[in-house]
C-alpha cells in the first residue's frame, strides 16, 4: 500500500474562525478509512480542501505517484486527476434519467468537443449496466433520478462516483436517512469499492463505522484527535469526552 | 459541424415534425405570395413572415443558452443587431457605389478610384457630417468579407465577453445584468455620430439588393423568406443535435447544478463559453437575414428592451424545448402586431376605455408574470400535455 494523498499542516479559517487547524492526514491505495467527529469538526471542509472547493490558508496537499500539489488545480482538474466526491446531501441530476446520470459520469474525455461528437459505445453501455447492477438500480435506468427514493439517490450518486473510476473516493455521510437494510447494502458497496482504491467515509453512525471495519480518524476542532482501530479510538478518553460521551 | 445522421432524426421525431410544418408553411406562403403565386399574401406581409422566421431563429438560440444551459443572457439581441449592421454595411456601400458611379459616368473624364470612394463616403456619411470611410468599413466593399463579419464579430465578442464573465464565475442575476450592460454600451456607442455607423440614422435602404435593382420587391421578399425558412430549419436541426445526446445532458446538468458538474471533472466554463458563442453566431446570422427584410437598422433596435422581449418569448413559449421558443415567438409577435396595429377593438369599461395600442405592453408584462408563476412550462407545456394524452 503506497501513499496516495497526503495533507500536511493544513489550516483554513472563515472570518477568523479556524475550521481546519494544522491538519495532517495520509491515505494509501487501496485503503478504506472512516472519519468521525462532532458537528462542525471540519469533516466537510476537509473534503472541500481536497476537491479544490476551498483553498487552504496554509499547508500542502500532495497527490499521487508524482507527488503533485492539488492546490494549484481547479475542481474539474482535481476530479480528472481521479478524486471523486459524494456530497452530504445527495446531489444527482433529478431532471435526467438514471442512465443519463451514469453516462455523464463515465470516465471519458471531458472537453466540450469530445462530448459534442461523442458516440455511444457498446463498452460504455455495458459499463452503465454493470454499475446499475452494482447499485441495485438496473430496473430504474430509464426513470428520472428525481423519482428515486432518498436511499436510491444516494446509491445513484455512489454509482456515478464508481463510473468516474476515481483513485480516491470521498463519501460524506452516505448512510444518513437510510433504513437499516439500505445501510447494510451501502456498507457492502463501500467495502467493495475500497478493494481497488482509496475510500474515505465520513459518518456519524458508530454502528455503520464499526461495520466498515477499518482504520478510523477522529477529527475535532479542525485537527486529528485520535487515529487507529475502532476499538482503540472509542476507548480513548479524549474521544469519549468530545464526541461519544455526549 | 458533422451532419446529423439518420439515427439522430429517427431518435428525435419532433425535429421531423418541425421540419414538416416549416416546409408546409413555406410552400403555402410561396403559393399565395405575389411573386410566385396567387397574390393573396401581400409583399409586405411576406416580409413580416420572413422576419418572424428570423426572430424564431434567435429565439431557439436563446432557448439553448437560457432554457438548456441556464444562462439568462439579456444580450443576444446585440449579436442579432451586429449581424444586421454587418450585412447592412455591404448593402449600403454597394448600392451607393452603383448610384454614384452611374452619375459620375456622365463626366468627360472618368473618375479615379479615390474620387469615387470619396463621393460614396460623402453620400453615406453626409447625414453625420463626415465624408470619409471610418476604419470599420474597411471590408464593406466585399460581400464575402462582410458575410464573414456576420459570423466573426458576434462570435468574437461573445467569446471575449463570455470568457471574462464565466472565468470569474459570474452567474445568475449578475450575469444577466452584465449582458444587459454590454447591450446598453453597444447601443449607446452606436447612437454616437462618430461611431462610424451613422449614429441614430442607422443604415437604411437595405431592402434594395445591389445587382438586383430591376428585380421587383415581391420576388426579393420571397427569396429572403425562403432563406429565412432554410436558416431556421438548419438552425433547428443544429440545436436539436447539440441539446440531444451527451452534450445536452451536460449542459442541462450545468443549468441545474454547475458545482456538481465540476466535481464530475467537466470544465463548466468551457461549456458555457461554447454554448454562449455558438448561439451568438446564430443570432448574428438571424439578424443578417432580418434587416434586409426590415429595410432599416438603427441603434434603437439593439436597445436593452429587445433582449428582454426575447426572454419573454422564450418564457411564454416554454423554456427547454426548442419548439416552445418558436411557438412563443410566433404567438407573441403576431399578438403584438394585432394589438398595436389598431385591429384589436377597444374595451369600453364605462369609466375608462382600454386602448390596446397603449395597454398591450401591460398585457404582455402581466402574461409574462402569469406564465412564470402559474405555467412555467409555457405554451410548449400545453403541447406536451396534448401529446401525452394522444
Ligand atoms: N464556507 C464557509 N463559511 C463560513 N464558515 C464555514 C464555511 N464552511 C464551513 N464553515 C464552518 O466551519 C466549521 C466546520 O464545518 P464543516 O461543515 O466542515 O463541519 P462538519 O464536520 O462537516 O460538520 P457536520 O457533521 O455537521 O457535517 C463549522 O463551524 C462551519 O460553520
Ligand atoms: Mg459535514
Amino acid at each position: 500500500m503506497s501513499t496516495l494523498l497526503e495533507l500536511s499542516g493544513v489550516s483554513v479559517s472563515f472570518d477568523g474562525f479556524k475550521a481546519i487547524n494544522n491538519l495532517s492526514f495520509q491515505i494509501g491505495e487501496p485503503e478504506l478509512r472512516a472519519i468521525i467527529g462532532p458537528n462542525g469538526a471540519g469533516k466537510t471542509t476537509f473534503m472541500d480542501i481536497i476537491t479544490g472547493k476551498t483553498k487552504p490558508d496554509e499547508g500542502r496537499v500532495i497527490w499521487g505517484d508524482k507527488n503533485i500539489s492539488l492546490l494549484g488545480l481547479s475542481e474539474s482538474q482535481i476530479a480528472r486527476e481521479g478524486v471523486g466526491r459524494k456530497f452530504q446531501k445527495p446531489t444527482v441530476f433529478e431532471a435526467q434519467t438514471v442512465r443519463e446520470n451514469l453516462a455523464m459520469a463515465l470516465k471519458n474525455p471531458r472537453g466540450p468537443f469530445d462530448v459534442l461528437f461523442y458516440k455511444k459505445t457498446k463498452r460504455g453501455a455495458e459499463r452503465v449496466e454493470a454499475i446499475a447492477e452494482q447499485i441495485g438500480l438496473t430496473d430504474s435506468l430509464t426513470r428520472l433520478a428525481g423519482e428515486l427514493s432518498h436511499g436510491q439517490k444516494q446509491w445513484l450518486e455512489i454509482g456515478m462516483l464508481l463510473a468516474q473510476e476515481p483513485r480516491l473516493l470521498l463519501v460524506d455521510e452516505p448512510a444518513a436517512g437510510m433504513t437499516p437494510a439500505e445501510r447494510e447494502k451501502t456498507t457492502e458497496m463501500l467495502v467493495e469499492a475500497a478493494k481497488t482504491r482509496a475510500v474515505v467515509v465520513v459518518e456519524h453512525d458508530m454502528e455503520f463505522v464499526r461495520r466498515l471495519n477499518c482504520k478510523v480518524t477522529v477529527l475535532n476542532e479542525g485537527s486529528v484527535l485520535a487515529e487507529g482501530s475502532i476499538d482503540h479510538v472509542t476507548s480513548d478518553p479524549q474521544v469519549i469526552d468530545v464526541y461519544l460521551g455526549r | 459541424m458533422s451532419t446529423p445522421n439518420r439515427s439522430f432524426l429517427a431518435q428525435n421525431p419532433s425535429v421531423l415534425w418541425f421540419l414538416g410544418f416549416l416546409g408546409l408553411f413555406t410552400l403555402l406562403v410561396t403559393v399565395f405570395s405575389e411573386a410566385t403565386g396567387t397574390g393573396v399574401i401581400s409583399t409586405s406581409f411576406v416580409k413580416t413572415l420572413g422576419k418572424i422566421l428570423c426572430l424564431c431563429l434567435i429565439a431557439i438560440a436563446m432557448d439553448v443558452v437560457w432554457g438548456y444551459c441556464g444562462i439568462l443572457s439579456l444580450g443576444h439581441f446585440a449579436f442579432f443587431g451586429i449581424g444586421g449592421y454587418a450585412i447592412g454595411m455591404w448593402l449600403m456601400y454597394a448600392r451607393t457605389e452603383g448610384i454614384v458611379a452611374d452619375s459620375l459616368a456622365a463626366q468627360a473624364i472618368p473618375p479615379t478610384a479615390s474620387e469615387l470612394s470619396d463621393a460614396v463616403a460623402s453620400q453615406i456619411f453626409g447625414v453625420v457630417g463626415a465624408s470619409e470611410f471610418p476604419p470599420i468599413w474597411a471590408f464593406a466593399h466585399s460581400l464575402p468579407l462582410q458575410l464573414l463579419m456576420v459570423v466573426l464579430v458576434p462570435g468574437l465578442l461573445a467569446l471575449v465577453f463570455g470568457w471574462l464573465a464565466f472565468r470569474s464565475r459570474v452567474t445568475g442575476v449578475y450575469l444577466s445584468i452584465l449582458t444587459q450592460a454590454m447591450t446598453l454600451a453597444l447601443s449607446l456607442w452606436l447612437f454616437q455620430n462618430d461611431s462610424g455607423l451613422r449614429g441614430n440614422n442607422g443604415l437604411s435602404g437595405l431592402q434594395n439588393i445591389p445587382g438586383f435593382e430591376e428585380t421587383p420587391q415581391a420576388l426579393i421578399s420571397i427569396w429572403f423568406f425562403w432563406a429565412s425558412a432554410a436558416a431556421l430549419g438548419l438552425g433547428y436541426v443544429l440545436f436539436a443535435w447539440v441539446v440531444s445526446g451527451k452534450m445536452g445532458s451536460v449542459i442541462r446538468a450545468i443549468r441545474d447544478d454547475e458545482a456538481r458538474v465540476r466535481f464530475l471533472g467537466y470544465h463548466v466554463e468551457s461549456y458555457k463559453l461554447f454554448v454562449f458563442t455558438l448561439t451568438a453566431i446564430v443570432a448574428g446570422i438571424a439578424g443578417a437575414l432580418y434587416y434586409p427584410q426590415a429595410g432599416i437598422i438603427n441603434p434603437a433596435e439593439i436597445a436593452p428592451i429587445a433582449s428582454i422581449y426575447l426572454a419573454v418569448w422564450v418564457a411564454i413559449g416554454g423554456r427547454g424545448r426548442l419548439y416552445g421558443a418558436v411557438l412563443g415567438t410566433v404567438f407573441v409577435t403576431l399578438a403584438s402586431s394585432w394589438f398595436t396595429g389598431g385591429s384589436a377593438p377597444d374595451v369600453n369599461l364605462g369609466v375608462y376605455t382600454i386602448k390596446w395600442t397603449d395597454w398591450w405592453l401591460v398585457l404582455l408584462g402581466v402574461s409574462f408574470v402569469a406564465v412564470t408563476l402559474f405555467a412555467p412550462q409555457g405554451l410548449g407545456g400545453l403541447v406536451d400535455k396534448l401529446r401525452r394524452k394522444a
